[in-house]
């Protein structure tokens, strides 16, 4: 099987790539990437410059209070050691920037300044100890040891200054922190945030200067592990075009006409493109001096679930139109998936969501256990698997050809995939595998949620998630009730116990992983819990489940719809009364 | 006039029936949401106040110097200190979940001072104790610094972390009003290409409808669907309490781009003839000159963000480069458009 590079739409990839690292360096930056002169800075005449292209200074002569609180002219003004703004929301943030821009400028003219023991008086040794109520008692030191051990080497004097002597009081010590604090603000003047790929490991005893920290946010790592994930972007760009190509022409046509079966044309097809992905894994974890079957463990997973998606793309796709916005709208949710939960790595457990955390942990040389692995990457296993079925599955020239509104594409496809001397085991796998897509969609629903203020955002993301649940749930039954391979409503009912049996064990596979994972922090459970991850118990699935498709059978799977709408809105109901809401 | 009209429903029809135009502002909504949300979740989950807001209480023991400012800045910070005179009780406290931190404040004798801090192993709650330990910490450094005779300027300035509002200004509003610019540009590719491909262009052109006409019915088309989007964003906007100045001024910015890029779209796929190779040209050409316009003063990124901050300096003139693109394209179109379809690819 040839592999010919020819790119279509491979140009958005790149366009997302801008936009991620423009809002990574956005929040991370120091020195300005967006947002060009767009505060107004007033200073005296020879006040001081300022060199931050996000500020536009004027010098102001005079009345400096006319221009900024009548004129509204300028935004602050820097008077001496003062900086007087107005109370409207522009002028607010713009002290904001400057004070973080000033402040910086201060930590650097007192270093230059001063010695190093009065710039920076304080340093904080950050020890961590086992969690409260953990049953590990015994392993590593307690916190009366270490203190202990503290008094005992550090009170007269540096441990490490190799010339510690006691009795030179006058003479200033060298403080064995010294050297952190020198580090750490060469790394503040250094400025360019470039991602940091040096694998820091750091000690169980790290050191903290207040001026000097800044939040544990893990953009640049993010960034670096995106790196990964962009040629594979490209390469299954290329495996796209390689079968839209033989579609136009119609060497797909004569390809299925030989005995070669779709799964072997799926296969191979896509292992040149998946060699291609794996290589480029290599060469970037060798440049970045990575862990080479670390990354690969991580990599593999993530490799095989962004061609799942590629593969889909193609066989579905109608027109030469829409090709290019259906790639584009693939890659945003792809993006989405794997670089909004590592955004939030350390922070929220939940962030194991994406195996890009686990790649990010990587690189900063954190651990992480088998459970966060399996609890990131089996869901990505899920995915390809069931796409390389249908795929295969649906393709066949009558489907490729055939050109119809993208949801009949999407119920042909779903009645293909159905193994009609086995619809019970089918409806069963078809629910199980569809979990992590549920998922996936209910976090799509997530990010699109916050678009609407507060209650009704949330009112909408949880009708949402229960919506996609029910569809997940209840899609199969219904392909099967249009094409009349069932009728009886006990066939439903017993159809839609199985295919919440199915749904339900995927779901308590992932919870199971997950609950051990996942840390009952207040705050991730108030962002995350909202609408997934529910427990719910197999009883309360098969009731709305059957409610949707007993409601499709009286009617009609014209009226599929309504149907969903009908169990979603009892899912609600439940999912409420659950959490307590209602009584 | 009429056959004009004609052209444009025809393309705007062929846009509504594929449901292209509806995928396109879905990626748009996506786009931005996905990152606002990544912004404000991020700084909720590294704001301090926010933290405490939803009612986690932050609990530190304190050993050592119990008389030191720390204590009075750990309190400050709304934090619940309780002293302990030997490690082990803070131990025991630590163990039993009565404290979050433990901190070892020792006496300030003057030059470096060593202070211990004892962080749960749990990633999550260590991370938000640091940074509800930050401020009270940073306060107190000031303080030494003080004592040692070394002063900080600036570090009482009022204001509020801009991170938010500069992604707002900067990013949100700026990619919402120009990507229905890049879908215009796209769009008129596709429609020209496909006719070119189709051969439908020639009989077009042979009923008495010119050149111009066509492509002047597809571009209009184009934009009338990025104002379409350009208002729906502004509402959009609107309804989440963000506020835009100069709205008039931003929408028409928003348009005069779409109409540079529509136009060059134009000449790309009337050269290339090809739907796939304008395509990647096309895109090529937009994050190129994207790239590139960031070195300039008046980009229309920066321009865009100044209107609808409500810059006191920044006006009408500041998109009087665009306009004269605009002019000088649309001298340059229909004698290029006429010369290069008649070429043979």
């Amino acid at each position: 099987m040839t592999s010919r590079f020819r790119g279509g739409s491979g140009l958005v990839a790149l366009v997302v790539l801008v936009g991620a690292l423009g809002i990574s360096s956005l929040v991370s930056r120091q020195g300005a990437v967006l947002g060009k002169g767009m505060y107004r800075v007033g200073v005296p005449p020879q006040g001081p410059a300022i060199h931050d292209s996000r500020f536009k200074t004027m010098t102001v002569a005079s009345s400096p209070e006319y221009w900024l609180l009548d004129e509204k002219a300028i935004d602050v003004y820097i008077d001496g050691a003062q900086v007087v703004s107005r109370n409207d929301a522009k002028s607010i943030y713009a002290a904001g920037a400057l004070k973080q821009y000033l402040e910086k400028q201060e930590l650097a003219r007192i270093t230059d300044e001063y010695e190093i023991d009065r710039a920076f008086p304080l340093r904080v040794e950050v020890n961590y100890l086992p969690a409260a109520d953990s049953f590990s008692m015994a392993q590593g030191p307690s916190l009366s040891e270490l203190i202990e051990a503290l008094r005992s080497t550090s009170s007269p004097t540096g441990v490490d200054s190799g010339t510690a002597d006691t009795g030179t009081s006058q003479a200033r010590r060298e403080n064995y922190t010294d050297a952190a604090v020198r580090e750490q603000i060469k790394e503040m003047q250094s400025d360019n945030r470039l991602p940091e790929v040096v694998l820091d490991f750091t000690s169980d005893r790290e050191i903290i200067v207040p001026s000097l920290m800044s939040p544990p946010m893990p953009f640049s790592q993010v960034a670096v592990t995106f790196l990964y994930v962009l040629p594979v972007f490209f390469i299954s760009i290329f495996f796209t075009s390689s079968f839209i190509d033989e579609k136009i022409d119609g060497r797909i046509a004569v390809l299925l006409s030989t005995p070669v079966t779709p799964f072997e044309i799926i296969v191979g097809k896509m292992l040149p493109h998946t060699a291609f992905s794996l290589a480029s894994v290599v060469v970037i974890t060798l440049l970045l001096k990575g862990n080479l079957p670390l990354a690969m463990a991580i990599f593999i997973p993530v490799i095989l679930f962004i061609f799942a998606v590629y593969l889909i793309v193609p066989l579905v796709y109608r027109t030469f139109k829409d090709t290019t916005f259906v790639s584009m709208l693939a890659i945003s949710v792809i993006t989405s998936y794997l670089l909004f939960p590592p955004m939030f790595s350390g922070v929220s457990d939940l962030s194991y969501m994406s195996p890009l955390t686990l790649a990010v942990k990587m690189y900063r040389g954190e651990p992480f256990g088998l459970k966060e692995y399996l609890f990131s990457t089996v869901p990505m296993y899920f995915v390809f698997l069931l796409s390389a079925y249908v795929g295969s599955r649906i393709l066949n020239e009558e489907y490729l050809m055939g050109f119809r509104p993208l949801y009949r594409k999407a119920a042909e496809a779903i009645y293909l995939a159905i193994n009609r001397r086995h619809i019970y085991a089918s409806i069963t796998l078809l629910s199980l595998l569809l979990v992590p897509v549920v998922f996936m969609t209910q976090l799509a629903a997530l990010a699109l949620s916050f678009n609407i203020p507060m209650p009704y955002g949330l009112g909408g993301l949880l009708l949402a998630a229960a919506a996609i649940e029910e569809v997940a749930k209840s899609v199969g039954i219904a392909t099967l009730l249009e094409k009349r391979i069932i009728g009886s409503a006990r066939d439903v009912v017993v159809l839609s116990f199985l295919s919440a049996v199915g749904f339900l064990m995927a779901e308590k596979a992932l919870l199971l992983i997950s609950l051990s994972t996942v840390s009952q922090s207040a705050l991730s459970a108030a962002l995350f819990s909202s609408g997934m991850l529910f427990l719910v118990p197999l009883a309360a699935h098969f009731v709305f489940t059957a409610l949707a498709c007993l409601l499709t059978t009286r009617f009609g799977v014209r009226y599929y719809p309504l149907a969903i709408l009908a169990g979603s809105i009892a899912h609600v109901l439940y999912n409420l009364a659950a959490l307590g809401v209602i009584p | 006039m009429s056959a004009f009209f004609a052209i444009v429903k025809r393309e705007l029809r062929s846009v509504t029936r594929d449901k292209t135009i509806m995928i396109a502002i879905m990626i748009q909504l996506f786009i931005v949401s996905f990152s606002s949300v990544i912004v404000t979740g991020l700084m909720s989950f590294y704001d301090p106040e926010s933290i405490l807001n939803v009612g986690f209480n932050a609990r530190v023991g304190v050993i050592g110097d119990a008389g030191s400012p720390l204590v009075g800045f750990l309190r400050d910070g709304h934090l619940t200190v309780r002293t302990f005179s030997s490690p082990l009780d803070a131990e025991s406290a630590f163990r039993a979940g009565r404290v979050d931190a433990v901190m070892l404040i020792p006496e300030d004798n003057g030059g470096g001072v060593n202070m211990q801090l004892f962080l749960p192993e749990s990633e999550s709650l260590s991370t938000m104790m640091l940074i509800i330990l930050r401020e009270p910490m940073k306060r107190y450094e000031n303080y030494l610094r003080e004592q040692r005779g070394v002063h900080l300027r600036y570090s009482n300035i009022q204001g509020k972390s801009p991170a938010t509002y500069e992604f707002r200004y900067s990013f949100a509003i700026p990619i919402l009003m120009f990507f229905p610019a890049f879908v215009a540009g796209s769009m008129v590719i596709d429609s020209i290409s496909e006719e070119l491909e189709n051969h439908t262009l020639e009989t077009l052109w042979a009923a008495p409808v010119s050149l111009n006409l066509i492509f002047g019915a597809k571009i209009a088309a184009a934009l009338f669907l990025a104002v379409v989007q350009c208002t729906l964003w502004s509402m959009l906007l609107r309804f989440n309490g963000i506020q835009m100045q100069n709205q008039g001024l931003i929408v028409l910015l928003a348009v005069v781009i779409a109409a540079l890029i529509a136009m060059g779209s134009a000449l790309i796929s009337t050269y290339f003839k090809d739907r796939e190779r304008s395509q990647l040209v096309y895109s090529l050409f937009v994050s190129g000159s994207g790239g590139v316009s960031y070195f300039f003063d008046l980009s229309p990124v920066a321009v865009m963000t100044r209107y609808a901050t409500g810059d006191y300096y920044t006006g009408m003139a500041d998109m009087a480069i665009y306009f004269v693109l605009l002019l000088a394209l649309l001298a340059v179109l229909p004698p290029a458009a006429k010369k290069l379809v008649t070429m043979k690819s």
